[in-house]
């Protein structure tokens, strides 16, 4: 089989599950409220609620499609494409195992390994902001423009604890390749980011909650002020494709954690471990991840738009850069 | 198949530069200027430099162009038309003051592309070393172009110390008038403790 075909069935592979694994995390979501609320969740659909999503995708497919008057239609047809493909273009550089032989092609389990992944994945969910932000302006409702705007500032605000949460690791690994980060991890748990960057590691979780809108920094929504915010006008298929980017992006975030902090593939105390043990140990610690999100959501109450923004500015910003200048530090002088 | 992809983001860039200028409402002149710099972006991988690329999506179309957006939405500038009376200029009038000077601009660009001397940095990478290698990038960066870098630093931090006092006076001048148009109400507590 030549490489191009073997690339193409990864390509079909890698996002095809991650879309299943974006539609499970819907139902997750209400299953996990529900048992964090003291109720059952969904369960009339399939055997313990597990085809409710298809359920929700069919209900979306058939729902009448409502364009309001006033909108923007070329824009407001444009933003939820915006707001998803982001999401699923950082997946392409996503290690989730290392070597594998498919069809006897020798390659890795990650659709494209660039040099500068890591710096690659940050550039392309920081456009995410775009199909929110147009969204909230083109259905000329003012619930969706403040949603928007809020959003957007926000999102702004916390990519660059972000990407300094990032660098500290780049800077202790020497490499923007997420390959060459997990090959630094790979001595076992002693080896992981987690111990040697730990401030790091709490900028960067707090910071992707605040990227991908998830609670309590989720003011692109924040229903009872602004209905839902910069999604308020949308309905049927365009909906589910603001919620499909969210989820993916929330994967795509839960993955960096892992990948950055945890080591990614490798499997703790077996290096050299077979693809599909080293996909099993990504998902794995992808999953804590994914769960934090749903636990948080259901635990902690809604910050203030100023309490965000002060916390964005005036704590995750110095402590990240603070923390940066050590991490330099010590990898000039020890 | 690399020089097709080349003309091709390269008259894309350059149709899209247009509508920058063209576009009647600004939001579609930004959401231009946004398809350019990913044309721009495309080349850049083109030529090898896959940092450069992904620099110029992240500053550029992630951070500055969203920053436009926001003004934009914020003043809420509707359809080019509607600005009229705000402009001292006629639409026309505009028009060809911006074409002037983009054509002036242009004829710079291309008087010193026509003198530049394209050798100037790879020059100086050391022998088997490509200037794509980011170590390298970092190196010239920090020691032979040391000074240009801090310079061009210095000066960002200059605009923003000023914007910063440019704003903080604005908001102390209101501050007094308001004293001044209310002379009997007892002054107001400035700065204690309120959020800024």
């Amino acid at each position: 089989m030549s490489p191009l075909l073997v690339t193409i069935l990864k390509v079909l592979l890698i996002y095809g599950g991650v879309i299943t694994l974006a539609a499970g995390m819907t139902l997750a979501e209400r299953k996990v409220s529900a048992w964090i609320q003291w109720r059952i969740g969904p369960n009339r659909v399939g055997p313990f609620g597990t085809l409710q999503p298809l359920a929700d995708g069919i209900k979306f497919i058939f729902k009448e499609e409502l364009i309001p008057d006033g909108a923007n239609k070329f824009l407001f047809r444009l933003a939820p494409v915006l707001a998803a493909a982001p999401a699923m273009m950082a997946i392409a550089v996503i290690p989730f195992a290392g070597e594998i032989t498919l069809f006897g092609v020798h390659t890795t389990l990650s659709i494209a390994d660039i040099p500068i992944s890591a710096l690659y994945v940050v550039a392309v969910s920081g456009l995410g902001v775009y199909g929110v932000i147009l969204g909230g302006w083109s259905s000329n409702s003012k619930y969706s423009l403040l949603g928007g705007l809020r959003a957007s500032a926000q999102m702004v605000s916390y990519e660059l604890s972000l990407i300094l949460a990032i660098l500290s690791i780049v800077v202790l690994s020497g490499s923007l390749d997420l390959r060459a980060i997990v090959a630094a991890q790979a001595g076992g748990i002693q080896d992981w980011n987690l111990w040697r960057q730990p401030l790091a590691f709490g900028l960067f979780v707090i910071a992707t909650f605040a990227e991908t809108n998830r609670h309590p920094f989720d003011f692109a929504e924040c229903e009872p002020e602004l209905v839902g915010g910069f999604h308020t006008e949308y309905s049927s298929m365009k909906f589910a494709l603001f919620f499909l980017g969210e989820y993916v992006a929330m994967i795509v975030m839960a993955s960096m954690t892992a990948t950055l902090f945890l080591g990614g593939p490798e499997v703790p105390f077996w290096h050299g471990a077979p693809w599909f043990v080293q996909l099993f140990a990504f998902l794995a610690k992808t999953s804590v991840f994914l769960f934090l999100f749903l636990w948080v959501r259901w635990t902690l109450p809604r910050f203030r738009f100023d309490q965000l923004m002060r916390l964005g500015w005036k704590v995750m910003l110095p402590l990240s850069l603070a923390n940066v200048f050590l991490t330099g530090l010590v990898v000039s002088f020890f | 198949m690399a020089e097709t992809l080349f003309y091709l983001l390269g008259a894309l860039a350059l149709a899209f530069a247009v509508g920058v200028v063209r576009a009647r409402m600004p939001l579609f002149s930004v959401l231009s200027l946004l398809g350019s710099f990913f044309c721009l972006s495309g080349i850049y991988l083109l030529l090898g430099f896959p940092f450069l690329a992904a620099t110029q999506l992240l500053v550029y179309a992630g951070a500055i162009m969203v920053l436009f957006l926001f003004v934009i939405m914020l003043l809420n500038l509707g359809d080019e038309a509607q600005l009229e009376r705000h402009a001292g200029l006629s639409l026309s009038g505009r028009r060809l003051f911006v074409g002037g000077t983009a054509a002036a601009l242009l004829g710079i660009v291309g008087l010193a592309a026509a003198q530049m001397n394209t050798t100037f940095v790879a020059g100086e990478v050391p022998q088997g070393r490509a200037l794509d290698d980011l170590p390298t990038l970092a190196g010239l960066l920090f020691t032979r172009y040391m000074l240009p870098f801090e310079a061009a630093s210095l000066l960002l931090l200059a605009t923003m110390v000023g914007v910063i006092v440019l704003a903080k006076r604005q908001r102390g001048t209101s501050a007094v008038e308001a004293e001044a148009e209310a002379p009997a109400l007892p002054a107001p507590p400035l700065s204690s403790g309120a959020p800024r």
